[in-house]
Order: structure tokens, then C-alpha cells, then sequence
């Protein structure tokens, strides 16, 4: 067998379920992958179905618990001497509430996961001492809900918004050395939002309002594939919006 | 050695204008590797037939001297493609002209002859796909490429900030119209790419301007393969749920 060099690492948050779970997928062929997400039983289950090129491993840490990520990824880097390369943020909370319903501590667990974790884990892997700066290329996986706005959806339009300018702030300050861009996905078929397919109202109005239909986790993982790797070498500070033509339909 | 490339393109049949030099020249070289059928448009001969040879004869390239300004014609230019090239999956429109001129010098011939390559040879290729004579009815898919400037103002490029703020508007409207047709329609709007149009442009500039030009770039300058990947990814499945969307392709140049 000939010698091939091992493939970069990339870690990716939210890699148990959804679009994560794919984007570990399709990553899964020319990167290294760290699975970040909640239930070690799943991340284990994306683990068997990624490709047996890479050396991918799972790093169970629940985003909910930023404050903690300042200890908890310098350890668990030093512990299994690696550094990362590229970032990929697809961990996401959702919860379609009206703003009545809401609760501080509950849009607080919203920030924490869909924008904190983000920039904290940023902050963490550009220290020299953490991971020797190797990192390369960032994508947040954001949303169409950060720029439009959508009953019940204000914590959660306000998490992605503010990922969103994380982004562009990171891109001019660590070019020309990393790259960063987001991905606007419109609604992908996920268990995350199962719960709309599941009312056959927003069932019907979401098929009527996406032009070219309900995307799949996998429109997405493509895209996160072309961001991330050389071929996006001039893309960075950019919001690329993969919906299906929902957010150029203003007659639905 | 990859048994599926998800940039494959064979057996799809792309034309693409300003297909000699820069960002057409990129994106022809990059869609003819990942075997897409081409039918080449530029309204210069020579530079057309030097790519031409630089493909060695491969006969899945055909070429088409024609200049885009006498867009009434361009009916007759596309019917002539997909009758010696088969049926069309998609257009690339990368031809436009720029001059850099201060609204006080703009004649209205200037900005109508901007207009006509920028813009309405866009509108005139994109209406050729609504024929079944011509879309090959699967897998389609229109790329425009605009400008940051569309998106942000420059001193002495009104027409050709305009005329390429049109083609966005152009991108969102037909992208719902073709959406039944599976037939997407996206725009790429690159910063400033080291081509021949920037080089003329950089003429007016002294060192030092060049200079700051490139510094509003966190990036640099691009290359025009920058902007090529870009094309690839959309006009290949892995842009299949992708429609009416403006990617920019800038260096960072509007994240500052």
C-alpha cells in the first residue's frame, strides 16, 4: 500500500442528526472528522456511516454548556494530540414559540448553542497553544430566517442573524490566514423540523412556497463541501443561500 | 481514481459567452475537464480559436465568433448551437464590457452598448432556455455573472453597476418562472479578478492605487479559476436546490 498523508481534521458541532449528520457524510471522504454533538449512541451511528478513509472520532460535549468549552475542547485536543483544520458550526436549537411563550433561559440555551458555541470554539482553536494555528476554512451553517422574519421564530431568526455578522466580522479580521462564510439553508426535511412537515397546514404551504420542493440535508452538505475546501479559496465574509428559490418568491 | 464526482458534467451541453478570456476562459476550461459539452461564444476570433487549440481538437467543443451587442441575433446564434451541439442543459454569460467613465462623460450610447452585452444578452440567452426546441429539459441551469458591483457603488461605474444590479434582479424573477422547468437560474458576483478586463483597467491606476484596490480585498485579487469553481458548482447537481441566489465570490471585498 502506498503511503497517503493523513487527511486534515475537521470538526463538526451537531454531527448526531439532520444535515449535520450528512455533512459528516460527505466530509467523512477528504477530511478527518471530529463529531461534536449531545448523544454519544448517535454520534457513534454517524461515525459507522462515514467513510473508512478518514481517522473520524466522536467528542461528546453538550454546546448548551459554553462557558465549559474554554476547559473542555483544549483537553480533549491535547488528549488526542490533534489540531484542527477546518470548522464547520451545525449545531442548532429550535423552538417555534410565540414570543409570549418565550423564556430568558430558554433563549439564552438558543444563543448559547446557535451562536456562542461558534464563536467560542473560533476563539479556541485560533489559540497557538490550543491548535498550533492550523486552522484554515470556517462555515457556519446559518439560515433564510436570518434575514427574513417569521412567526414565532424570534430567538431563533436572532441566534442565526448574530452568527451571521460573527461571520463577517471573522472573515476581515483572520483573513488572509482562514476563510469564513455561512450557509442560508431554507427548510431542509430534518428531525429538527419534523414537527412543521408534521401540521399538514405548513406542510402544504411550505411545498407551495419552495420552487424547486423540500431540500434535503445532502443539498446542503454539498454545499459545505465546496465552502470549505480550496476550491472557495477566494470566498470568504459570504452568506450562501441554499433554499430552493423560497427567498426570491415573494408571491409565497 | 473518484468513482463519482459530484462536479461531473458529461453529456450536458453548456454554452458560455466571453468564453476567450478571464472568467469565461476559466469556466470553459474547468467545465470541458469535468466533460460538459461546450458551445463557445466571444466576439474575439482569434483568442476564440487559440482556446479552441488549446482543447486539441476534442469534439466536444464548438465555437462561435459573435459579438453579443447585436442582440437581436442572438435567437438565430443559439437555434445554430443546439442544432450542431444538441440540445442545451444550461448558458454561462460571463461576457461584459466596462468602461470606467464619470456620469458627466456617460453618453447614451455608452450605457445602451454596456446595457445591451451586460444585460440584455442575459435576458435574450435566458429566454432562448423557455423553448423545449432548446432546453434539454433536466438538469438545467442559467449562471449569470454580475459584479460586487451590483452591490456596492463605485465612482465612475454607474453603467456598469447597473447593468449588472439588473442581472440580480433578472436571476430572482426567472429563477421562479424556470423552477417548474427544472431549470435554475443563479448569478455570481466576483471582486476584482486578475483578467484582461482588469488589466485594462488597471492602466488608469499608478502602483500605489493598484495597491489599495487589491488592500479592499481581504484576500487579494482572485484568479479568474476562482470564480470557475463557483460556475462549476452551480451549474452541476451539487447546486440542485439552489435557485435565485446571488454568490459572491469576492476575496471579502463586501464583508469590510
Amino acid at each position: 500500500m502506498p503511503q497517503q498523508a493523513p487527511l486534515p481534521f475537521l470538526l463538526l458541532t451537531g454531527a448526531s442528526s439532520g444535515i449535520g449528520r450528512d455533512i459528516a457524510i460527505a466530509l467523512s471522504r477528504s477530511y478527518s472528522v471530529i463529531l461534536n454533538g449531545r448523544d454519544s449512541v448517535r454520534l457513534e451511528e454517524t461515525q459507522q456511516r462515514c467513510d473508512v478513509v478518514g481517522d473520524h472520532r466522536v467528542w461528546c460535549h453538550d454546546l448548551m454548556d459554553v462557558a465549559s468549552l474554554d476547559q473542555a475542547l483544549p483537553d480533549y485536543l491535547s488528549q488526542q494530540q490533534i489540531c484542527v483544520d477546518s470548522f464547520v458550526h451545525c449545531a442548532a436549537l429550535l423552538a417555534v414559540l410565540p414570543l409570549r411563550s418565550t423564556t430568558l433561559s430558554q433563549t439564552q440555551g438558543i444563543m448559547n448553542v446557535n451562536f456562542l458555541a461558534a464563536m467560542e470554539i473560533t476563539r479556541l482553536l485560533m489559540r497557538k497553544n490550543v491548535n498550533q494555528r492550523q486552522l484554515r476554512s470556517i462555515v457556519f451553517i446559518s439560515s433564510v430566517a436570518s434575514q427574513f422574519g417569521a412567526k414565532g421564530f424570534s430567538a431563533y431568526s436572532a441566534s442565526k442573524a448574530a452568527l451571521d455578522a460573527l461571520m463577517r466580522s471573522l472573515a476581515v479580521e483572520l483573513a488572509p490566514e482562514v476563510r469564513v462564510n455561512s450557509i442560508l439553508p431554507g427548510n431542509v426535511r430534518t428531525p429538527m423540523t419534523q414537527s412543521m412537515f408534521d401540521d399538514p397546514d405548513t406542510a402544504n404551504r411550505l411545498v407551495r412556497d419552495y420552487p424547486l420542493g423540500t431540500g434535503l440535508p445532502a443539498d446542503i452538505a454539498n454545499a459545505v463541501e465546496f465552502l470549505v475546501s480550496d476550491k472557495a479559496r477566494w470566498i470568504t465574509g459570504q452568506q450562501l443561500v441554499v433554499d430552493g428559490g423560497r427567498t426570491a418568491n415573494i408571491s409565497g | 481514481m473518484s468513482p463519482c464526482n459530484p462536479l461531473d458534467l458529461s453529456g450536458r451541453h453548456f454554452l458560455v459567452t466571453g468564453a476567450a478570456s478571464g472568467i469565461g476562459r476559466a469556466s470553459a476550461t474547468l467545465m470541458h475537464r469535468l466533460g460538459a459539452r461546450l458551445s463557445l461564444v466571444d466576439c474575439d476570433a482569434g483568442s476564440l480559436t487559440n482556446l479552441c487549440d488549446e482543447f486539441s481538437g476534442s469534439d466536444r467543443v464548438r465555437s462561435y465568433p459573435f459579438d453579443l451587442r447585436d442582440n437581436g441575433s442572438i435567437d438565430e446564434l443559439v437555434r445554430g448551437a443546439v442544432a450542431a451541439g444538441g440540445l442545451l442543459h444550461g448558458v454561462v454569460h460571463c461576457a461584459g464590457i466596462q468602461s470606467v467613465m464619470p456620469v458627466r462623460t456617460l453618453q447614451q450610447d455608452n450605457w445602451r452598448e454596456i446595457f445591451a452585452v451586460n444585460t440584455e444578452a442575459g435576458l435574450a440567452l435566458a429566454k432562448c432556455m423557455a423553448s423545449k426546441k432548446i432546453y434539454a429539459g433536466e438538469h438545467g441551469s442559467v449562471i449569470f455573472i454580475s459584479s460586487v458591483m451590483a452591490l456596492a457603488g463605485s465612482a465612475g461605474a454607474v453603467a456598469y453597476s447597473m447593468s449588472k444590479a439588473a442581472l440580480h434582479g433578472m436571476t430572482r424573477s426567472l429563477a421562479l418562472e424556470f423552477a417548474p422547468k427544472r431549470l435554475r437560474v443563479n448569478c455570481i458576483a466576483p471582486g476584482f479578478v486578475r483578467t484582461p478586463m482588469l488589466a485594462r483597467t488597471a492602466q488608469l491606476w499608478d502602483e500605489e492605487q493598484t495597491n489599495a484596490v487589491e488592500a479592499l480585498h481581504p484576500l487579494g485579487f482572485g484568479n479568474p479559476e476562482d470564480v470557475a469553481n463557483a460556475v462549476a458548482f452551480l451549474a452541476a447537481d451539487t447546486g440542485r436546490w439552489i435557485t435565485g441566489s446571488i454568490m459572491v465570490v469576492d476575496g471579502g471585498y463586501l464583508a469590510r
